[in-house]
């Protein structure tokens, strides 16, 4: 297996009013493809730097990052965002639909930017919303007419939809109950089962343990990275 | 992002807010419909005056017998009561170089009396030649002849509506042959007179034509004549007439400092460039003041569209992470201001269009709308469109990611 993510030494300082915030300190860490990784750790440790930095949105001030084999550690701002669009799928705390928009073209989005034909289009959303089971007679409903754990369903078909080799989802059950994140989080394990490498961020240990590994990060550095057995059901 | 979707994106976000859009264009549509109906109703104006005055004919010079300093102060005599052109003078000028014709006159004013209603007209004295000198068409009859002119003959010419007020409207031709009572003495009328137009500084359509002897011998009672028509052989010629014209004038009147001239020339080239000056000046003083609606319009679309910005700055924070380059972003805001001032400038102009026509109808004076300003208008509104779009889109544009997303 190839490594889908390889960090190296990774840092990240923010310059704001004088004061210089270390917010990674020297982060290393590989993802092979078709890993479950969950990167915990409380506020202010860190991993929503790391996300953002995985997820192409930001640079690292210091350090290496290959994703899925390309040094995007010094790209350019549109460079970046060719990355984001081909090779990453994102799914966001609050969703983040467009709210008067219908399920079918929230999911039909980033094929706008990959130039896909807009007769294929319609074809593939429907696929990515069989994937995350969202029923049909919903699709063309308004975003904000869905319930969160619906929502929660439409943005992880938008993040399908470009076939990205990585899914980023940063606390994606963080605005869902408990029942409804954990069928969320059954649908990433499903996800992952087809072979899907998905890496979440979570400060929920219940989430976490869904995962096939938790890296755990304080103070901007990796405290543990652990296989986690339990999701073996 | 391609045309299509950049379309489809735009018409979808412009209709989401309907409201906000409609006001948003409407401030647009004012502005280019202001514009337009200005600068068309300015033309139109300009056009019926040059062509008011071109009926008159450019190629002619009009003397008219004034007091000496008539430009400065004193006191004014009105025209007509100063006696110093005479027949002696029309036929000196008859002889200059570069003249084709002249044609004096003499004029009073009086109760035409018909059979079945009356007009109070001018009574405009002239020669068997001043047909042609003054470009006069016939509808029916025919003119004074110099016959007339010798024998002092009570006969006259109507004007066309002169002749419809008299004998009712599609009637003009039935005049002829009729007699009709002037001051108590019995007038036959030989012809009627196409309509002219007002030419110059006489209403020829609401006047009757009479022998230049009748008039003077009946009328005025006096050999002198209130004003003399020259016509040039060509427009080009007219200044260098004009001062053959002044010279030959002041020697026969034995007069050696031009300034104490007793009579006053009007050149119509003259009057028609400074006249088309006065409404060109009007016209973009109008068009000045709509072209500050349409600046305020502009501004209208800058603030939508910053509002838009800032409203949707989660959208296009989660744009950015699905992967919309800057320029995918900035092209979308662009889009959307450059269409809001496209539909409006395509209202607007048709609005323009239609209050010109409608105003220019109410004036009379009729309205021209020049492809040109059209084509302006459309330019204009592109322009506002990417100017006043152009600040937005970049703001929207340059938003990071992170940021806009965290954005509440």
């Amino acid at each position: 297996m190839s490594s889908v993510i390889e960090v190296r030494d990774l840092h990240k300082i923010y310059a704001s009013a004088g004061a210089e915030t270390h917010a990674l300190r020297g982060v290393s860490f590989a993802i092979e493809e078709g890993e479950f990784v969950a990167i915990m750790g409380p506020s202010g440790s860190g991993k929503s730097t790391l996300m953002h930095i995985l997820g192409c949105l930001d640079t690292p001030t210091e350090g290496t990052y290959c994703l899925a084999g390309r040094d995007v550690a010094d790209l350019e701002a549109d460079d970046l965002a060719e990355v984001r669009r081909t090779t990453i799928g994102f799914v966001f705390q609050s969703f983040n639909l467009l709210p008067r928009a219908s399920v079918m073209r929230n999911v039909c989005l980033p094929m706008v930017y990959t130039q896909v034909d807009p007769d294929e289009r319609e074809e593939r959303a429907a696929d990515a919303l069989h994937a995350v089971a969202l029923p049909e007679d919903m699709w063309h409903h308004k975003s904000n007419e869905l319930s969160g754990g619906q929502m929660q369903r439409v943005a992880i078909a938008r993040a399908l939809v470009n076939n990205p080799s990585l899914i980023l989802a940063d606390e994606p059950t963080g605005n869902l109950d408990t029942a409804t994140g954990e069928q969320v989080m059954e649908l990433f394990g499903k996800l992952n089962d087809e072979g899907r490498t998905i890496v979440l961020i979570t400060h929920e240990p219940d989430i976490a343990h869904h995962s096939k590994r938790i890296i755990r990060i304080q103070d901007g550095l990796i405290a543990e990275d652990i296989a986690n057995g339990v999701r073996s059901s | 992002m391609s045309i299509s979707d950049l379309i489809k994106e735009t018409i979808l976000s412009l209709t989401g807010n309907k409201v906000r859009s409609s006001l948003t264009i409407l401030g647009i549509v004012v502005g280019i419909a202001s514009v337009i109906a200005m600068v068309s109703i300015g033309r139109g104006s300009t056009a019926s005056i040059t062509s008011s005055i071109a009926s008159a004919g450019s190629n002619r010079l009009t003397i008219m017998a004034s007091s000496p300093g008539e430009s400065g102060g004193g006191a004014r005599r009105a025209m007509g009561d100063v006696e110093s052109l005479t027949l002696e003078d029309v036929d000196a000028l008859k002889k200059l170089e570069g003249v084709a014709g002249v044609s004096g006159q003499s004029q009073s004013q009086g109760q035409i009396v018909g059979k079945d209603s009356n007009i109070n007209g001018s009574l405009i004295g002239l020669t068997a030649d001043s047909l042609d000198v003054r470009g006069y068409e016939l509808s029916s009859g025919s003119y004074i002849s110099e016959r007339d002119d010798k024998s002092v003959a009570k006969v006259l010419v109507l004007g066309s509506s002169a002749a419809e007020d008299l004998y009712g409207e599609g009637n003009s031709a039935s005049a002829v042959g009729q007699r009709v009572r002037i001051n108590g003495m019995m007038f036959k009328i030989v012809g009627v007179l196409a309509e002219q137009g007002t030419s110059g500084f006489t209403n020829v359509d609401s006047s009757a034509i009479l022998p230049l002897t009748t008039v003077q011998r009946y009328f005025t009672g006096s050999e002198y004549l209130q004003s003399i028509t020259v016509t040039t052989t060509n427009a080009d010629n007219v200044d260098a007439v004009e001062t053959l014209v002044t010279n030959q004038l002041l020697t026969n009147h034995g007069i050696s400092d031009s300034t104490l001239a007793d009579f006053r020339i009007m050149n119509m080239s003259d009057l028609l460039s400074s006249l088309s000056q006065v409404t060109t000046t009007l016209t973009t003083l109008l068009a000045g003041i709509a072209g500050i609606s349409l600046l305020v319009g502009g501004i209208g679309i800058m603030n939508m569209m910053l509002t838009t910005v800032t409203e949707r700055t989660r959208e296009i924070g989660l744009r950015k992470a699905i992967g919309a380059t800057a320029g995918a972003i900035s092209a979308q805001f662009l889009a959307e201001s450059v269409t809001l001032c496209l539909v409006g400038g395509a209202i607007g102009t048709l609005a323009g269009w239609g209050i010109g026509e409608v105003a220019g109808n109410l004036l009379g004076t009729g309205s021209v709308v020049g492809l040109d300003s059209v084509a302006l208008s459309a330019g204009v509104c592109a322009f506002i469109g990417v100017v006043f779009g152009f600040y937005p889109a970049r703001r929207a544009a340059n938003l990071s990611p992170i940021e806009a997303l965290r954005y509440q």
